[in-house]
């Protein structure tokens, strides 16, 4: 079956990943995360000084601005800054840096579709970049439910978005991914899917539109599978990264 | 949050350096920094980079009802409103002296020096026309955001496509993307501003200042022209005072500019239109 986007063949699968960190001079950290036609850059500011009716005695204070490609920001944008603000908040380890902020602005460059997700990945990406303490990593993977065939697509465009019955946006954890690829390789039968879901620590869940409750939890599933895909996917990209500084400042 | 100053040692640095005929970044005083052009997949989506300051501009459009008393002309609007991600000093919902300055000035660039042909985005006379949208986001601030912000605007708008519609009667058609070919709009010149900035009471003039000789300059100016040696806006706004020969001068050197940049641009373009 073929997609509405014409390049995948699979409604599992995914579009191609893209991300750069480190690309703007003027704030601490930086990072773009592309899932295909959809891109989002992302820049951190932090820890620096914090207006006095923002500030926070025993930890520092999460700001996050969205700005949207087209238009000025409304409600969605709100929404969506307030979504990233309370799911980074318990990762952060903001009790290392109290009364600080930590600024977090989130501009849509190319919009199709997902851009939710695009935006959780390229904020924990900049995080990362700017070296702002994390308990753990998120990943985030969006998928919606095709009003003519009931079928599960991830990571729709805009054009599949409008044919959705019900959209939902998932983060999780990379604790779980972790766990999940540890008990794969030990023991690939023992994996079972229910044990997987199980122990997926799922830190966002937004979803619109009508769905059944077994709907939901086979979303949350095929989500929890792709997500493993975006947290590999950063754990390369910090890899390299890194490498590339130890051999920059080794030389 | 606020901004720190120079420190004193950069900016004596700075001022020795120039006074040796020689800028920090090793361009001359009349060099513009490399300027990168890149395209987005959709049309009318630009992302210029000036050296390390980066400015992505998106044009979109609509139908809209105009004004009874100008019902033929279209709409052309520009959003410049500065994020935080550019610097910090910029914060949400309390607009910068240097953003009105930069809002200001593309307005009058773009929209007073009549760039875009706004009856042309007539459709039903009284009942329908297209409203033209440029947002301009400001990405990374090094300097000299009003020309990196002039050329991704007027890029954008070159490099924009209506749909095409047709028109029967009072009935009008508009063409999605597949149906029909869509139409570029008609763009009378490229205006093009080149920013100045003055040291040591007006003797050094150096375009394109970096952030760091922003803040320490004495003076600017910014010359609005298109590649005819029109002049489309000239502003300067406080500053020291200078000599009329120098502003006279400084044109000359705009010219020159100009003409450069508004090559790179449809050279820029040109390769675009070939890959498409």
């Amino acid at each position: 079956m073929s997609r509405l986007d014409r390049t995948r063949t699979s409604p599992h699968q995914l579009r191609p990943f893209f991300s750069s960190q480190n690309l703007l001079n003027r704030s601490d950290g930086s990072a773009q995360f592309d899932f295909g036609g959809s891109s989002v850059l992302c820049s951190v500011t932090g820890p620096a000084e914090v207006k006095l009716r923002d500030e926070k005695l025993d930890k520092a204070t999460l700001e996050v601005v969205v700005r949207p490609l087209v238009g000025l920001p409304g409600v969605k944008d709100k929404a969506l800054e307030r979504n990233i603000r309370e799911t980074l908040e318990p990762l952060v380890l903001s009790g290392l840096h109290p009364r600080t902020l930590v600024q977090i602005v989130v501009q849509t460059m190319k919009d199709d579709g997902s851009i939710a997700s695009t935006a959780f990945n390229a904020a924990i990406m900049a995080l990362l970049d700017a070296g702002i303490p994390l308990s753990s990593i998120l990943g985030s993977v969006t998928c919606t439910i095709d009003s003519q065939t009931n079928d599960i697509l991830l990571d729709p465009t805009t054009e599949e978005l409008a044919q959705a019955k019900s959209t939902h946006v998932f983060v999780f954890d990379n604790k779980a991914s972790i766990h999940a690829e540890d008990k794969s390789s030990m023991d690939h039968d023992q994996a079972s899917s229910t044990q997987e879901s199980s122990s997926a620590a799922v830190l966002f869940s937004d979803s619109t539109g009508l769905f059944t409750e077994g709907e939901y939890l086979e979303c949350a599933h095929v989500c929890f599978k792709a997500a493993q895909a975006v947290h590999g996917f950063i754990r390369t990209a910090v890899e390299k990264k890194l490498l590339k500084e130890y051999q920059q400042t080794s030389a | 949050m606020k901004e720190l100053d120079s420190s004193t040692n950069e900016r004596e640095f700075l001022l020795a350096a120039l006074r040796d005929g020689a800028r920090i970044d090793g361009r001359n005083f009349y060099d513009f920094r490399t300027l990168r052009l890149s395209f987005g997949e959709d049309y009318g989506a630009v992302e210029v980079q000036l050296g390390n300051t980066r400015v992505l501009a998106k044009v979109s459009c609509e139908v809209i009802r105009p004004y009874a008393d100008k019902p033929t002309e279209g709409f052309l609007m520009f959003n410049t409103e500065m994020s935080p991600m550019a610097s910090t000093v910029f914060e949400i919902g309390r607009p910068t002296d240097e953003e009105v300055l930069v809002s200001r000035l593309i307005e009058k660039a773009m929209r007073r020096s009549r760039a875009l042909d706004t009856e042309g985005l007539c459709i039903v006379a009284g009942e329908k026309v297209w409203s033209i949208r440029v947002d301009i986001h400001f990405l990374d601030h090094d300097g000299n955001l009003i020309d990196a912000a002039c050329i991704a605007a007027i890029t954008a708008l070159l490099h924009f496509r209506r749909p095409d519609v047709t028109v029967v009667g009072e009935e009008a058609t508009i063409h999605t993307l597949e149906q029909r070919n869509p139409v570029p709009l008609s763009v009378h010149h490229i205006p093009i501003c080149v920013s100045f900035a003055f040291f040591d009471n007006g003797e050094r003039v150096i375009v394109d200042p970096t952030h760091l000789e922003e803040q320490i300059k004495e003076g600017d100016m910014t010359y609005t022209l298109n590649v005819h040696k029109e002049v489309c806006a000239l502003s300067k706004a406080g500053g020291i005072a200078m000599e009329l020969d120098q502003i006279l001068q400084c044109s000359k050197i705009a010219v020159i500019k100009v003409a450069e940049i508004t090559a790179q641009i449809q050279a820029a373009l040109e390769a675009d239109a070939k890959k498409r």
